[in-house]
């Protein structure tokens, strides 16, 4: 114990990893173990693979029984645009509810979490508290009727804002954990130093934490956006009106259609729905993982 | 337990007072929060305490009328709302373990490709469903186990000709297998998620435990039992107790996939609580809202009991 407590961590993990040069004969356990994954991969891409396909299918395969189509066609998506305005309608619906609730949320995440790490503000393990204690909480079911009630006599209901409001909530406390994490990872002597050079507190944030804090931030996008853009529950309740819905309440209603609401061409609003959340986490990954293991994993 | 609820001491042993009255000014930053806080999650669910004692209906335009724990106490002998707890209880004691040991398994696995490029990509694979949001997953699931056109029932009939189909299983609806076709989905959507908790926690310990121990002669098994568990013990218990209050409370994947008939095993409290909230009659939501807060009470027992099981003996 001693004395492998000497190396240091990176040192004999290296050891295990060998030279590309030198191959070693690949033992059974290896490839029982990259087996494995492999399986668990495919069982995560299959499905999507299927709805991919489906979206690509001629609408006469896709009502029958075979999994590859005789004839593919790739129109549908043409046709969503060109003849279905109402599905383009409920798409950007989605999209003005998820950016304005992530701007919204996130800055005031990033606020909040400034507040409780780089300032001495009073009562800050009481708020932690607070926010901590609604993790384990079903929040959003419990004062679902209230909310409801709220934007009822406020004459929310059937608007976008009647949305985006309750929607910043319900990731907030979660977000200002998360950025609470990121900043107690930035020393408070650079802070510090910053407040000596006479930066005042603004400048501090904006200059000196969140350019540290751009991993996170990432994190703290993909979150919210993942939580907002596929949100059903209060979607469905304060909307009834067509036109003002969001796109997965939309989907959720048009199930297994003929006509226009036809399956290839659900399939393919369907891809288009989660295409955003998987290009920007394809560009974005890099940062997510290095945030996601510095420390928003840690509430 | 106690790293979450920690803070940093304040600095400085003695401050004056009025330096410390200035520092009232940095809630400047905590005001927004405090603004979303109050209007849209405390004062909601307090107003839904408060007609949880009336007979408020909706759809009735007379004012409700203060009728004590009646409510409460028709709750708790509504057979619809026991039946709807212990269905919830079922689903949770299905999806618990899915959701804790299938990521960590994974994550055990992928900690040990040495392979960089590898282990990004099966990272990147896994992450997949984590940023598809919770509705499009369950639309998806709804498609994918249909009766009839569902690819999986198509593969086990037409391609494995394991089933005909007068009797090809029904995996969702009013069917035995909803519950757990369920939480098969929830844990597929949160894989790669809680595979990069454990990976978090895997890499936070130190390496040379590892070696210390292979030394010491002890095998895969023993090394992951004595050394990776303890290790991970703060993660789990977080993730057990997280996860529990999730399930219980699961809503979004029993609405989409089941719906509002009750003889489905998907008809829990939550979704009992919305029906009678925005579709029954008259919207009796002051009912609702006792079974609302019932539920939620349950819950916060047994968190409580756990929090108690799992608290720190040290």
């Amino acid at each position: 114990m001693a004395e492998s407590s000497v190396l240091p961590a990176t040192a004999s993990a290296a050891l295990g990893v060998p030279p590309a040069t030198r191959r070693r004969p690949v033992r059974f356990s290896t490839i029982a173990q990259h087996a494995t994954i492999i399986f668990f991969c495919l069982v995560i891409l299959i499905p999507i693979a299927w709805v991919l396909l489906l979206s690509v299918k001629s609408l006469r395969d896709a009502y029958t029984g075979a999994l590859w189509p005789e004839q593919f066609d790739f129109t549908h998506y043409a046709y969503v645009f060109e003849h279905m305005p109402q599905a383009l309608r409920n798409f950007a619906n989605s999209i003005i509810v998820t950016l304005s609730t992530v701007i919204i949320t996130s800055t005031i995440a990033i606020l909040a979490g400034y507040a409780l790490v780089h300032l001495r503000t009073p009562g800050r393990a009481l708020v932690v508290s607070v926010l901590v204690a609604t993790l384990f909480f079903p929040t959003r079911l419990v004062s679902l009727i209230g909310i409801f009630q709220i934007q009822n006599s406020l004459h929310l209901i059937n608007t976008l804002p009647g949305l985006i409001l309750p929607y910043v909530t319900l990731n907030l406390a979660l977000s200002i954990l998360v950025m609470r994490g990121i900043f107690e990872q930035i020393s408070a002597e650079m802070v510090d130093a910053a407040k000596i050079d006479g930066a005042n507190s603004w400048r501090i944030l904006l200059e000196i934490l969140l350019p540290l804090a751009a991993n996170g931030l990432v994190v703290l996008v993909i979150v919210n956006f993942v939580t907002a853009w596929g949100e059903y529950l209060l979607a469905v309740t304060l909307t009834n009106d067509q036109s003002m819905r969001t796109f997965p309440v939309v989907l959720v209603t048009t199930f297994g259609g003929f006509g226009e609401w036809a399956f290839p061409r659900v399939a393919a609003m369907y891809i288009m729905a989660i295409t955003p959340g998987i290009i920007t986490f394809a560009i974005a990954q890099r940062w997510y993982m290095k945030g996601l293991m510095e420390g928003a994993l840690k509430i | 337990m106690r790293s979450i609820t920690a803070s940093r001491a304040v600095a400085g042993p003695r401050r004056s007072w009025r330096v410390r009255y200035r520092d009232f000014g940095n809630w400047v930053y905590l005001v927004p929060a405090l603004f979303f806080f109050l209007l849209y999650m405390a004062y909601p669910i307090v107003r839904v305490i408060w007609i949880s004692f009336t007979d408020y209906q909706y759809l009735r335009d007379v004012p409700a009328n203060f009728i004590g724990l009646q409510n409460f106490s028709k709750a708790l002998a509504d057979p619809v709302f026991r039946t709807g707890l212990l269905r919830a209880a079922t689903f949770t004691a299905i999806f618990l373990p899915g959701v804790i040991f299938i990521p960590l398994f994974v994550a055990v696995l992928v900690d040990r490709v040495k392979n960089p490029r590898l282990s990004t990509i099966y990272r990147l694979i896994l992450l997949i469903p984590a940023v598809i949001p919770g509705a499009m997953i369950f639309v998806l699931w709804r498609w994918l186990y249909d009766f009839e056109i569902g690819p999986i029932n198509v593969i086990l009939v037409n391609y494995l000709h394991l089933f005909n189909f007068r009797n090809a299983p029904q995996w969702i609806g009013a069917s035995p297998l909803a519950l757990p076709a369920v939480a098969f989905v929830e844990i597929w959507w949160g894989l790669g998620y809680h595979t990069m908790f454990f990976l978090a926690g895997l890499a936070a310990i130190p390496r040379e435990l590892f070696e210390a121990a292979r030394v010491d002669g002890a095998n895969e098994w023993q090394t992951f039992w004595h050394v990776t568990i303890p290790r991970l013990r703060p993660i789990l218990l977080i993730l057990v107790v997280l996860r529990f209050g999730t399930a219980m409370a699961v809503i979004d994947d029993f609405l989409i996939m089941g719906g509002l008939n009750r003889a489905m095993p998907t008809y829990t409290w939550t979704v009992y609580m919305w029906h009678l909230a925005f579709q029954i009659g008259s919207w009796p939501q002051g009912y609702a809202a006792a079974i609302g807060w019932i539920g939620a009470a349950v819950m916060l027992i047994v968190v409580a009991g756990l929090f108690w099981v799992f608290r720190n003996r040290d």
